[in-house]
């Protein structure tokens, strides 16, 4: 036990070390290879070309990983989606025909809309609120802990912790759901939450929007506390209240990186499926794209060409995502 | 200290109230699963985990012991017990399910055939009949008790053979799987942000794509590139390299013992893969990080002759710590709660299972012992938790070394 | 260092696995009248394989994993052979990427017939040997049906026997309370006019008849099939069982919307399940039963297989507290005499080594079902096992039941693919549970069944 805890530290230790070793040293031979202290003009010819090769040092390991684990079976993926069930056999277009065809498909795609429209909006709003207030009151690391914990929690908890919430009873017992038990308390009758079509899918989305509040509320503190209190100050000096230097002077100030935790959100709802999967896998039309992917990736065997048709189109969704991230950094980086 | 605090006006005070109430909201169902942890698995099924908190009128049964517990008392054969085990009292009692409160304690029910039982408020029974007895009679009864709360579902859990092997498991996985992929990503971050070079803003756009990609779409994929990889290594294991490879712990021995190979379910793959998965997260979140800090900083280091490289460890990656820390925060949480990856990527022999795995075994074929996924998902909780106290402090310090500038 | 660490891991491994086999649960030799021991003595002698490893995933954890260790016990005893057993929260999930990945285990274990044909067709399985076809036949109670069930077809389409059948569950049970029947003066029902008469009997009474829950997370819905299956069996003949997990006979044939309605006459009657049918779809299965035990009772009875009793209320005495009786057949139909629906797990070889095969013929020695027997949970169908091995009445008397069956049949809803016994049956069954007609449900089952095609 103790010999592996200090191999895992001596691994980590072996990690850390090779990496900076890698970058430390691939820098050094770059500069010794191209010696920007070389006389006259091969000096700056060699800054320039070290120049061109050094970004690539720097983003080398991470390209290189990223096309293994990601851009390797994304290419599968499209390999897969032309086959049938058992990945060999070449079925054309076919499985893109059934997806645009499929009733089932078709309902997963319109509540998965409204998902985006829902989850990616409330956790951010919610996430920026408590980043801005936790800030400012002598309580809010205790807060802010409170509100992350969701976060900590795995699905399978999160899910068993919802059971509780959305349980059900017949009216004359004893109701062992929370919201349940409000609702008979107020005098109203018991519901079974996640079988009332179309709202069920708000009940579902609360539990993503509970557990994602975290996320956007620990990166928009960390962007709050980034803004320059100088920048602050003048606006005070100036008389706007705390209502009007929020909106007006910090929420620009981090648009960049409320994008980028919109984006984020925007993407995680795309692809979680854990939620609805284990909730109702489903059923009582609360379906979304990713559990059919699931679904139909591995459920009695798999259908790899299916799975893998439904997982590119929600890659595709992402497109405009991908498209304004662009716009962003392109501003960002101008004059640069 | 933000120009907000300094005066008591009723402004702050809607900001401590609707912090509390984001809190509580947030907090209620988490703490309904930690009261929910402490009780045992028919109170939960029977009772709402806010019940727990106030003494309960509950209905239950219990059976006397069988006519060998019968002792005689004059010239009737007499089985004494107490139906409540953890105290309070008992407000009526029946002895059919048809009628279970039908007499109040202290009455004497009859039976038929000269049987007798009586409960008394004290919970003590006394069943009595004129000849032996057959016991195993169901006696029912209500039953007011204080609340009472158990700490059996975490002995349960924690007791459970291996779950400290699984625990170091868990660590050995979780954190070179959170600090390899940040560092690789933040030097791609610097890269992308204040490198220029041809083909970044594509770049960025690639990695914004690939947040996307389904870990689940990745697993076959990789897995029989490990395999293959796995044979593609395959050497003699007699040899010197395979002899190498076995004390290594980095081989895996062919079936009849002649050949080994590179593992292809070892910590390394795991590591790796955990690394693929989370980097395009990790160079998002600190590509734009990096972007934010002040240009000035970094043009003057630029004109005073720093290189890049030193420009990076020098003056981006203390003051990215903000998001280096809140990054690690998230990665760790993903990797400790993962269950799939390791899975796939480990062998599944009792001996590597990683914690979530322990705890799933725990549950069973059937599942849905709500109790012990209760305690599960708190103990399971608490190390990302102390991770998230432990980095906490460190998404301030960035701010602090930024204003010293 | 780390290879170091590794090895000495491994030592450990060794010796924990040494260890367990030196205590075996029940000595050889000892208790001759419950366990045939000389067919253990003859096992290892005849099989020695010093040294050799085998890796074995199923799909048992927790509990069930302890039991099924301790006969890997005797296995290990007898042959030298060093066992891995492994299982996973998604083991469904985890063998297909394994098999398509190329690293399956020695042996798997799959209660899914329909999985293992889809793993069959893409070459997955080695065929099990000739002789097991017989061997079925011959020792096994209602031998041809459980010979169809270890059935596959290749990736040529050739049917062969691939899979071994070890450890069934029972369905057809109804589980009650004795002492309420008793308390209510009810009678244990022999034929299914008989129950429905109950049913409506303990309405009159003042009581509500049935505890149902379906729900089951990803899985909701899966107990009404086992509904269905029960009571097609029981209004109609085996053959358009089969021809219904096969698609041969529609699902919109009347025949098996019928079946579905009878499930409806228990179910959808508000009147005669605890809580209204409302909370049908939405109870969890393993909450269900914990009605027949409160006081008053939530319910008389319960329909469920014979795994139920791992969730009733702590300290539940089987045959005391609880008892089940056998779902009766319809005295209308004496004919269809009394089939038995089953459902267990099926044991095949994933890649090829001489413990695996050893281990198959492992599993054909009564001592290796009566180790399981004389713990809990395991029932058997299998001839030449001590019946006394059991160890409660309960299991007896269920085992009693396998071996009387006149028809035997698997789990309608794991035969057929995955796409509909674990999916479109599944939510046809909670669509109707939750108001839609039978023939709609029946409909889009069928209509998700073309799809498949």
């Amino acid at each position: 036990m103790l010999q592996q805890l200090i191999t895992a530290g001596l691994t980590i230790a072996v990690g850390i070390t090779a990496a900076f070793g890698y970058f430390y040293g691939s820098n050094i031979l770059l500069d010794l290879i191209f010696p920007s202290k070389a006389p006259g003009d091969r000096g700056t010819r060699n800054i320039r070309r070290a120049g061109v090769i050094r970004p690539w040092l720097f983003v080398g390991p991470a390209v290189l990983a990223l096309t293994l684990y990601l851009v390797y079976p994304v290419v599968d993926s499209i390999w897969l989606s032309f086959h049938g069930r058992d990945g060999h056999e070449f079925v054309g277009l076919k499985n893109y025909i059934w997806f645009v065809g499929d009733a089932r498909i078709r309902a997963a795609f319109l509540n998965n809309l409204l998902w985006l429209l829902v989850v990616p909006a409330a956790s951010t709003f919610l996430g920026l609120v408590s980043a801005a207030l936790t800030d400012r009151i002598f309580w809010g690391n205790l807060a802010k802990s409170l509100i992350f914990m969701p976060m900590a929690i795995s699905f399978v908890g999160a899910t068993v912790i919802w059971k509780f919430v959305y349980d059900y009873r017949a009216a004359n017992q004893t109701q062992i759901g929370l919201l349940n038990a409000i609702v008979t308390w107020f005098g109203g009758a018991p519901e079974a939450w996640i079988t009332v079509p179309f709202w069920n899918n708000f009940f579902l989305m609360v539990i993503l929007v509970w557990i994602q509040t975290g996320f956007a509320m620990v990166i928009l503190s960390a962007a709050l506390r980034g803004i320059p209190e100088e920048t602050i100050e003048a606006a005070v000096l100036d008389g706007a209240n705390g209502l009007q230097i929020f909106f007006r002077i910090m929420v620009p100030q981090i648009w960049s990186t409320i994008a980028v935790v919109w984006t984020t959100i925007t993407i995680t709802v795309l692809k979680v499926f854990d939620i609805v999967y284990a909730m109702t896998n489903g059923q009582w039309d609360t379906d979304v794209l990713a559990n059919q992917m699931y679904v139909w990736m591995f459920e009695g065997g798999g259908d790899y060409g299916r799975g893998a048709t439904i997982a590119l189109i929600i890659m595709l969704l992402v497109v405009p995502i991908m498209i304004w991230n662009i716009r962003n950094a392109r501003r960002e980086m101008e004059g640069r | 200290m933000l120009g907000l605090g300094g005066r008591k006006s009723p402004l702050v005070w809607v900001m401590h109230l609707s912090v509390l109430l984001l809190v509580v909201l947030w907090t209620l169902p988490t703490a309904g699963l930690f009261i929910t942890s402490l009780r045992t698995a028919d109170q939960i099924s029977v009772s709402g985990w806010w019940t727990a908190l106030s003494s309960a009128e509950r209905n239950a049964i219990t059976r006397t012991p069988d006519g060998s517990a019968e002792t005689q008392v004059g010239d009737r054969y007499v089985i004494a017990g107490n139906v409540l085990k953890n105290g309070g009292e008992v407000v009526a009692f029946g002895r059919s399910s048809l009628k279970p409160t039908q007499f109040k304690p202290g009455e004497v029910a009859d039976l038929g055939d000269g049987i007798t039982l009586s409960v008394k408020a004290d919970g003590s029974y006394e069943l009595s009949g004129p000849t032996k007895l057959e016991g195993g009679q169901r006696i029912f009864y209500t039953a007011r008790t204080p609340p009472a709360f158990t700490l059996g579902n975490y002995a349960h859990v924690l007791s459970a053979n291996g779950m400290l092997r699984a625990f170091m498991n868990s660590l050995t996985v979780a954190v070179p799987a959170t600090v390899i992929p940040i560092l690789i990503a933040a030097y791609a971050a610097f890269a992308l942000a204040w490198m220029p070079f041809p083909g970044r803003s594509l770049l960025i756009a690639i990695i914004v794509g690939l947040l996307v990609v389904p870990l689940q779409m990745s697993l076959i994929p990789i897995l029989t590139l490990y395999n293959d990889i796995g044979k593609a290594t395959a050497v003699d294991a007699h040899g010197v390299i395979g002899t190498l490879m076995h004390y290594s712990g980095l081989g895996q021995m062919s079936d009849d013992g002649t050949q080994i190979g590179l593992n292809p379910k070892s910590y390394l793959g795991v590591w790796l893969a955990h690394t693929g998965f989370g980097l395009p997260l990790a160079i998002f979140l600190l590509r734009n990080y990096m972007v934010g800090l002040p240009r000035e900083i970094i043009e003057s280091a630029r004109v005073d002759g720093a290189t890049d490289f030193q420009i990076f460890t020098r003056i981006v990656l203390p003051l990215s710590f903000p998001a280096l820390a809140s990054f690690a925060i998230f990665q760790f949480l993903w990797t400790w709660n993962d269950l799939l990856v390791a899975t796939v990527f480990l062998s599944h022999q009792q001996d590597s299972l990683v914690m979530t795995g322990k705890l799933k075994d725990l549950l069973g074929s059937h599942g849905g012992d709500w109790e012990i996924l209760a305690a599960s998902a708190f103990i399971s909780i608490s190390v990302p938790l102390l991770v998230f106290f432990a980095l906490q402090k460190y998404l301030v310090r960035g701010l602090l070394a930024g204003s010293v500038k | 260092m780390f290879g170091k660490f590794l090895t000495a891991v491994a030592g450990l491994a060794l010796v924990a696995g040494a260890a367990s086999a030196a205590d075996l649960k029940f000595k050889p030799g000892t208790d001759p009248q419950r366990f045939h021991w000389d067919s253990y003595d003859a096992f290892a002698k005849s099989h020695k394989l010093d040294g050799q490893t085998l890796t074995i995933f199923g799909p048992w954890r927790g509990e069930d994993q302890t039991l099924f260790e301790s006969v890997l016990a005797y296995f290990e005893a007898a042959t030298g052979v060093k066992v891995n057993y492994s299982s996973s929260e998604n083991y469904e999930q985890q063998i297909v990427i394994d098999t398509q990945a190329g690293s399956p285990p020695n042996i798997a274990v799959l209660p899914q017939p329909g999985l293992i044909q889809d793993l069959a067709s893409k070459g997955f399985i080695q065929p099990l040997p000739d002789d097991t076809k017989q061997w079925l036949l011959d020792n096994y109670a209602a031998g041809p049906s459980w010979v169809t069930l270890s059935t596959y077809k290749d990736k040529t389409g050739t049917p062969k026997v691939m899979a071994f059948p070890f450890k069934i569950d029972l369905k057809s049970l109804v589980w009650y309370s004795p002492g309420n029947f008793k308390d209510a003066g009810y009678k244990v029902p022999q034929t299914m006019e008989d129950l429905k008469a109950l049913t409506e009997q303990i309405v009159k009474d003042g009581g509500t008849p049935w505890c149902i829950g379906l729900g089951s997370g990803g899985a909701t819905g899966w107990p009404a099939t086992d509904w269905v299956e029960d009571l097609l069996l029981r209004m109609q003949p085996p053959e358009v069982y089969d021809g219904w997990t096969t698609n041969d006979v529609k699902f919109t044939d009347p025949k098996i919307v019928d079946a579905i309605k009878e499930f409806g006459w228990f179910a959808l009657n508000d009147k005669f399940v605890d809580g209204g049918s409302k909370a049908v779809a939405t109870t969890d299965f393993r909450d269900s039963p914990k009605g027949l035990f409160t006081s008053p009772p939530k319910c008389y009875l319960h329909h469920a297989a014979s795994f139920i009793p791992s969730f009733f209320p702590e300290g539940t005495k089987l045959g005391q507290d609880a008892d089940f009786f056998y779902f009766p057949p319809y005295a209308s139909k004496p004919d269809l005499g009394r089939p038995v629906e089953g459902a267990g797990t099926l044991v095949f070889i994933t890649k090829d080594n001489p413990a695996a095969d050893a281990f198959i013929d492992f599993l054909k020695t009564p001592i290796a079902s009566e180790v399981w027997m004389a713990q809990s949970s395991f029932l058997t169908p299998l001839k030449t096992v001590n019946v006394a091995a059991y160890a409660n009445d309960t299991m007896k008397k269920e085992g009693q039941i396998l071996l009387d069956a006149t028809t035997f049949r698997f789990d309608g809803s794991d035969l057929m693919p995955g796409k509909i016994g674990a999916g479109a049956f599944w939510t046809g069954m909670v669509d109707y549970v939750g108001g839609m007609s039978a023939d709609n449900v029946a409909a889009e089952i069928q209509k998700a069944w073309d799809g498949l095609k």
